[in-house]
């Protein structure tokens, strides 16, 4: 694993691995939000997790 | 006026070898150098650009035929829409550092949607534009490498998450440590400020506890070598999970005050509306553009001063009253007033690289038009500052001066004298007055109706 290019600040050896270990898990949080909005949409529920726009700064 | 280098380049942008902003005949420009090209090519041909310009989360530029500083770097030159007022992340309430960190956040889900990512996550990069937190760095997006993980992790939780975590969960004052750490809080020093309790928080055990102490670990350790990746899912949920847990942090100014700041002032309600008219009537006169109100409290003056048309910023010293100013801006979508936090007795320092990377209170000034309202007597009383020094300090920064003197005889004042020594011969109306003929011509004295108050207007001599 490297990064291409490098970046111009260093982002850090541990910060790096915080992210890579815990990658898996926010993954996972992911893939289970977007498979339960599917199963409120079944049932009509708005999902509000798909937060494409104007979401900002609310 | 803001600090500049000979050529005009601006000490604030020299980190990223993208490209710098510089000054020329007064119009700010900013330098994308050849090595930015395809990342350029690709914010505005993606139509990130486009999309982010309008959600308002991206100043918009145009691309000019300037002369570049350094031809040899140089693949373009972009005018950025000018930026009314520069304010730093210790000058601004919770309400506004949240703000500003959502903004981030949700700059970067927009970029992963289009392939792109930000290589940075200053907070400097974000300031207040009509009164919605923007980013000022067009050249802070890179193309997005499946497989990477984000490299502004740890500035995005040393700029946003730590100061916010800090100032809900521990104290609102906190937020004065980004003042000493240019680059964000420490989370070593974060970790060990927050209470124990938050080590039960998802977020903030990870992104914090686990941040700090793996930084620790880690630390220039060569982890290139190592065969792991992060899939764009895992990003998305690495930036959702910090959305998520900045949204969850929240703070309520406390004390009984809240949201009845004039109901225990002095003033009757006569008092108060011909104070307002008079300040209503000289801004409308003099057209200033720029207006400081220091002293602004949550803003009433401000917005009367604002209505001239001028652009306020609206400084206090109470973290409170900035952020009940700043929800005000918020929810009647106010464009041209900036609360922010301010201890006139200790003003903003020029801080950073030889002290020029973010400049002092004073070198964004001068203000056309600066209001001091119920403030002298705080500044010669409670804080001993002689009356010639404080028209010394009001001449500096602007070039009109309303200003409200407060005679030793008005019940604030006998507050402020009844546990201490009266060493202030000279605070008297005449005494004022010869003080501020130093610096200005008095162009107006109105005593206000119902009050122990005059209100003055000034002009620096």
């Amino acid at each position: 694993m490297h990064f291409t290019p490098l970046p111009y600040l260093d982002p850090g050896s541990g910060s790096f691995l915080v992210q890579l270990a815990i990658a898996a898990l926010l993954g996972l949080g992911v893939a289970f939000r977007a498979s339960w909005g599917k199963i409120k949409g079944w049932f009509g529920i708005k999902s509000k997790t798909d937060e494409d726009d104007d979401d900002s700064a609310k | 006026m803001t600090t500049q280098q000979n050529n005009g380049q601006i000490p604030a942008s020299f980190r990223d070898p993208s490209g710098f902003l510089f000054s020329r005949g007064g119009v700010l420009y900013r330098q994308v150098n050849r090595v930015y090209s395809e990342d350029y090519k690709r914010l505005i041909d993606s139509g990130l650009y486009e999309r982010l310009v309008k959600a308002g989360l991206l100043i918009p530029h145009t691309e000019v035929d300037q002369p570049p500083i350094e031809s040899d770097s140089s693949f373009k030159i972009i005018q950025p829409e000018r930026v009314p007022f520069i304010s730093y992340p210790y000058e601004w309430s919770f309400g506004q550092l949240k703000d500003a960190a959502l903004a981030t956040l949700s700059i970067q889900k927009r970029s992963l949607k289009a392939g792109m990512s930000l290589k940075d996550a200053s907070a400097y990069n974000i300031q207040f534009v009509r009164g919605k937190a923007t980013l000022i760095d067009t050249l802070s997006f890179e193309a997005y490498r499946e497989g990477q993980p984000w490299v502004a992790y740890k500035q995005f939780c040393q700029h946003f998450l730590a100061p916010l975590a800090l100032m809900a969960l521990k104290d609102v004052r906190l937020n004065q440590l980004l003042r000493v750490y240019i680059d964000g809080v420490p989370l070593d020093l974060a970790s060990g400020l927050l209470p124990a309790r938050t080590k039960f928080n998802f977020g903030l055990v990870t992104h914090i506890h686990i941040h700090a102490g793996a930084q620790k670990r880690y630390a220039g350790e060569d982890v290139r070598s190592r065969r792991a990746s992060m899939s764009k899912q895992s990003m998305v949920g690495l930036i959702e999970s910090l959305e998520a847990t900045i949204r969850k942090l929240e703070w309520k100014p406390a004390g009984t005050e809240w949201g009845n700041y004039y109901d225990i002032t002095n003033y009757s309600d006569s008092a108060f509306e011909h104070k307002k008219q008079l300040v209503g009537e000289w801004t409308k006169k003099l057209k200033p553009a720029l207006v400081w109100d220091l002293g602004a409290n949550n803003g009433v003056f401000s917005r009367v001063a604002g209505d001239s048309g001028a652009f306020v910023a609206a400084y206090d010293i109470d973290p409170a009253a900035v952020e009940q100013n700043y929800r005000q801006v918020k929810s009647a979508k106010e464009e041209n007033i900036l609360p922010l936090l301010l201890d006139l007795t200790n003003p903003s320092p020029a801080i950073g690289w030889a002290n020029r990377e973010r400049d002092s209170f004073g070198a964004r000034g001068p203000a056309d038009l600066v209001l001091a309202l119920a403030v002298i007597h705080h500044l010669a009383i409670s804080n001993n500052v002689p009356l010639p020094q404080t028209a010394e300090f009001f001449a500096g920064t602007g070039k009109w001066l309303v200003i409200e003197f407060v005679s030793k005889s008005d019940s604030q004042v006998q507050k402020l004298l009844a546990s201490r020594a009266d060493i202030f011969p000279s605070y008297t109306r005449e005494g004022f007055e010869a003080a501020y003929r130093e610096s200005f011509n008095i162009r107006e004295a109105v005593e206000i109706r119902e009050s122990e108050r005059v209100l003055y207007l000034m002009e620096r001599k």
